[in-house]
């Protein structure tokens, strides 16, 4: 290795220093030759003899040095050079494969590089601590059931306590509390990491200020204190020097401020809060809300995670003191702490979901690459005489391949750099995303930067789609072909284009047609609402989500006195909001509307069509709305009546729909009076034994307009609903408003969290980016698909043109009209794009019939197959006019001279 | 008549480059090359342009150095000599060479060893 390492440094200097070198062995040579020549003289020869035979015992001088500059320097150096710069030329020259290819391969590339980026994001990741990696996270784990259990706390003890092959074991689960300042100002709700002192042991950073939590702030007669946050200290504190021994009021306590931790930090996932664990008491584990508490620890050094699952399994579980679900099957496991974190989890099975996965994005290369493959060869074929001419100047074969092989390399090379691009991209939307919908942002250790794996992954793809797109063609170019090649010097015979390939751009022609109405449905419905606007002024509403802290005295043990304490500040919120300057309303919802759960349903007396539960037919949003809902976003009732008192009754049945629901679901008949079901809401069936039937009193118009499918509404009284979607309408004061809004909140009730306060029109903008993101993506792959057909096309008649070029010429030259001698020859052409055209409609007209765009969020676009065929032979004949017009200029006598 | 003379074996003038200099001490190309057509006694076809790519190969490998000098007949040449990683080298190699020719040996004369 070091010989070899001393050879390639020795080379890299021979190679900088080439022309000294060659120097310096031209007069070595010179100075062999006069001595070898002396020699010889002396022996006897003449002057003339010594001189030739000194050179011929030397051997070819040119050879020579040839042979020693390449010994010397890295001439493969020089050979990729011109190979790259030749392939930038070509790329330039064939400006249409270059586009058409490209685009092709940075879709597929950008697929891959997406998704990889993805897993690495959420799998790869390591801890940012010291010695990060060695944290794990030991959890109850159902085999049966595949997901996590409750961790006994006799299990938790018994782990940290007995465990040897791992260390700091503790635990944490995340609450979410108002958190009010003590001076009374406005609350928000944050997350807090309840978490054992270990924790802070286990992360091995000091805190900036005062101390972290220890044991003895776990005991239940302990005073209630919290660490805080750098940022927390930043914001609310105003970096104050003295803020140990101030306060903080979190939900309902009051706690004293004893640490401030330095700045990033903020395991275990993206904590700013931390209070001590008090849990030792009850029989599990404390919940987190929701969530079920975790166990965090660090592999002694040592020892492997295997280690410690040995020791683990030996250890095993207690018996549980209730009597465990039949079906459960409990082991304790040990797993990496962020892989833990991605979610309930079998490790070998995401290790082959990831393999299978890429394995399928790399295979998701073949069909564009061998389309470029085709058109690589097709002008391959055109460039016959260029490489006949080079073999026959000396050329290996290995070098002509080569060229061309570094040709498509440039272009997958191009493609992978803005698939780059594209991966940084999507990192940023899913940060976006994540931000969106963890509170308190993403998990400390993800790291939204491309990795190096993901860059390594990407240009392994570039490499893959290089050697499919150009080596294979290059290979069969250039193989058994060249001597042919050399006839082509002087005639066309030459290769000709096979009658697979030629099905293959039917085919094609023929895939693209069928798929382009639905995906320009598939466009056009993601995007619509978004083009057309809600069809009101969403900009004047506010928009807050509203909800409990669960911790106060009314909430966990008593759920009714819960509902009826948040009714009561619920109805108190609305009066004092409408009683605000500036607001003109305010109504209480389940969801706000336009972003409404999902429901099957069934709607008596009309059949279920085919295809059962999964037709677009079926699937409506459902809303619980208040009295005032219509009133306050002003949307007329059209037809029946509007939700009574009497309606609001918990055994109430009565429900609204809108006008789509009406169109899409009921038709011309008359809705009133209809009754509905559900058959599934959130994708969870609803209850078989008990189907409540729904009667429809009323039609209101659609809200907002341009709204995908149906909407029905039931009428919800104050406190149904935990969290309720607050709706202002505020006008052109939205800010003060909010301001207000987080203020009566507080002095209404400290427990009252008051989230997500935004304007309506930014909640639909929002919404708008992934849809337009996933259009963009949807139209880019039907660009290339449809581009690669046009190119096909271009193709198949260049060849055409070319192989009958001479036949062109002799017809022309014995007086036809070029005219009729061009369409005879593209007759067939012609006839090739009519059948694939033909079948594409076939296909079309089938997909739009048995597999309607509009059950995935399309939108039926009228008209779009015949706009798609003629759109697709305009295509065609563009892609050949040009071969078309190159074979209109040949000349009679040039093409007979040719033969 | 039949040529008699053999081509180097592959990888052996590296070998033979080496023990050269170490016999002879500094030396130039030429005088490398006529050296080891000596002592084969004009057995070996030596194209004497491929000493010189074994030279470089040699220089680079760092198993020898190269300086110009001035030659018997006030000549200027470039002088190779030995390095010690060469001369170590050189050990290597010989015992190598001779424990392969001797297997060699004995399996193309079974019977010699009876």
């Amino acid at each position: 290795m070091a010989t070899f390492l001393r050879v390639m440094m020795a080379r890299l200097r021979g190679h900088l220093r080439r022309d000294d070198l060659d120097r310096d062995f031209d007069q070595e040579l010179a100075a062999h030759l006069a001595m070898a020549e002396e020699d010889k003289v002396r022996r006897g020869m003449t002057r003339e003899e010594a001189r030739r035979a000194a050179r011929v015992e030397l051997g070819g001088l040119t050879q020579l040095r040839e042979a020693s500059r390449d010994a010397r320097g890295l001439p493969w150096i020089d050979t990729l050079w011109l190979d790259l710069k030749l392939g930038l030329r070509m790329l330039r020259k064939s400006w249409g494969l270059t586009l058409v290819g490209g685009l092709a391969m940075t879709v597929v590339i950008g697929t891959g590089a997406v998704v990889f980026a993805v897993f690495d994001l959420v799998f790869a990741g390591s801890l940012p601590l010291d010695d990060g990696d060695r944290v794990v996270a030991i959890q109850t784990w159902d085999d049966r059931g595949h997901r996590r259990r409750d961790t006994s706390m006799p299990d938790f003890e018994r782990w940290r306590d007995a465990l040897r092959s791992v260390e700091d074991v503790g635990a944490f689960r995340t609450v979410e509390r108002s958190l009010a300042r003590t001076d009374g100002a406005a609350g928000e709700p944050v997350l807090i990491a309840e978490m054992t002192a270990s924790g802070f042991e286990l992360a091995r950073v000091p805190p900036l200020l005062g101390r972290p939590l220890v044991e003895e702030d776990e005991r239940d007669a302990a005073d209630p204190v919290v660490v805080i946050g750098y940022d927390v200290w930043q914001s609310r504190f105003a970096a104050d020097p003295a803020v140990i021994g101030r306060t903080v009021r979190l939900g309902d306590t009051v706690h004293t401020v004893v640490g401030v931790m330095p700045e990033g930090f903020a395991f275990p996932i993206n904590h700013r809060f931390w209070t001590p664990l008090k849990a030792a008491r009850s029989g599990s584990l404390p919940d987190g809300e929701g969530e079920t508490g975790v166990v965090f620890a660090r592999l002694a050094p040592g020892v492997t995670l295997e280690g410690a699952e040995a020791e683990l399994a030996t250890l095993g579980l207690l018996p549980p003191a209730v009597a465990a679900e039949s079906d459960e099957e409990l082991r304790p496991r040990v797993l990496p702490y962020t892989f833990a974190m991605a979610g309930d989890l079998e490790r070998g099975d995401v290790l082959w979901m990831i393999r299978i996965v890429l394995l399928a994005v790399t295979l998701l290369l073949v069909p564009p690459c061998a389309n470029v493959a085709i058109l690589v060869y097709a002008r391959t074929v055109t460039r016959q005489e260029e490489f006949a001419a080079r073999y026959a100047l000396g050329a290996s074969r290995g070098r002509i391949v080569g060229q061309l092989f570094i040709e498509t390399l440039l272009l997958a090379a191009g493609a992978a750099g803005v698939a780059l691009v594209l991966a940084r991209f999507a990192l940023r939307l899913a940060r976006a995303s994540i931000d969106q919908e963890l509170s308190g942002g993403a998990p400390f250790w993800m790291d939204f930067t491309l990795s190096v794996e993901t860059v390594l992954f990407v240009a392994g793809l570039a490499v893959i789609a290089a050697v499919i797109a150009g080596l294979v063609p290059a290979l069969k170019a250039t193989g058994g072909q060249m001597l042919s090649g050399l006839r082509a010097l002087s005639g066309r015979t030459g290769m000709r284009l096979g009658a697979t390939w030629t099905a293959l751009v039917v085919a094609q022609v023929a895939l693209s047609l069928a798929a382009l109405p639905s995906a320009v449905e598939m466009v056009w419905g993601t995007i619509r609402k978004g083009v057309l606007g809600p069809g009101f002024a969403a900009e004047e509403f506010l928009t807050a989500r509203l909800e409990m802290d669960r911790e106060s005295p009314a909430g966990l043990a008593d759920p009714p006195a819960a509902a009826v304490r948040f009714a009561a500040v619920q109805a108190e919120l609305v009066r004092r909001l409408t009683a605000e300057p500036g607001v003109s309303g305010a109504t209480v919802a389940a969801a706000v509307p336009g972003e409404e759960p999902w429901a099957v349903i069934e709607v008596d007396g009309v059949p279920l069509p085919d295809g059962g539960i999964f037709a677009a037919h079926n699937l409506v949003r459902f809303n619980r709305v208040d009295d005032v809902f219509f009133d306050v976003f002003d949307v007329p009732l059209l037809a029946g009546r509007g939700f009574g008192a009497g309606d609001f009754e918990p055994a109430g049945t009565a429900v609204l729909v809108n006008q789509t629901f009406v169109r899409d679901l009921i038709g011309d008949a008359s809705p009133l009076g209809r009754r509905i079901r559900y058959l599934r809401k959130r994708g969870v069936p609803a209850e078989p034994e008990s189907p409540t039937w729904y009667e429809i009193v009323g039609v209101v118009a659609d809200l907002p307009a341009h709204a995908t499918g149906g909407t029905m509404y039931h009428p919800l009284a104050p406190g149904q609903t935990h969290p309720a979607s607050l709706a202002l309408r505020a006008g052109s004061t939205s800010a003060v408003t909010a301001k207000r809004l987080r203020e009566i909140a507080m002095a209404l009730d400290p427990a009252l969290r008051v989230d997500e306060v935004l304007a309506l029109d930014e909640v639909y903008r929002e919404n708008e980016v992934g849809n337009n993101v996933g259009a963009l993506s949807l139209a880019m792959v039907t660009l290339s698909v449809l581009l690669l057909s046009a190119a096909g096309i271009y193709a198949l008649m260049s060849f055409t043109v070319n192989r009958r070029r001479r036949e062109i010429g002799i017809r022309c030259a014995l007086g036809a009209q070029p005219h009729h001698v061009f369409s005879g020859i593209f007759r067939r052409a012609f006839g090739q794009l009519a059948v694939g055209a033909a079948g594409g409609i076939l296909v079309a007209a089938f997909l739009s019939y048995y597999l309607p765009v509009e059950a995935v969020g399309g939108w039926d676009v009228p008209g779009a197959i015949p706009a798609a065929t003629l759109f697709m032979v305009m295509v065609g004949l563009l892609a050949a006019a040009g071969p078309a017009r190159r074979g209109l200029r040949v000349e009679p006598t040039e093409a007979l001279r040719e033969g | 008549m039949t040529d008699t003379r053999s081509p180097i074996l592959q990888g052996t003038l590296d070998l033979m480059v080496l023990k050269t200099l170490e016999q002879m001490g500094p030396l130039h190309g030429y005088g490398i090359a006529r050296r080891i057509e000596q002592v084969g006694q004009d057995a070996l076809v030596v194209n004497q342009g491929t000493v010189y790519l074994c030279l470089v190969r040699l220089v680079q490998k760092k198993w020898i150095r190269a300086q110009w000098g001035t030659s018997e007949n006030n000549r200027k040449a470039k002088f190779y000599s030995l390095t010690a990683a060469g001369r170590r080298q050189l050990q290597a190699e010989t015992e190598n060479w001779e424990r392969v020719s001797g297997v060699i040996g004995r399996v193309l004369q079974p019977a010699a060893g009876r």
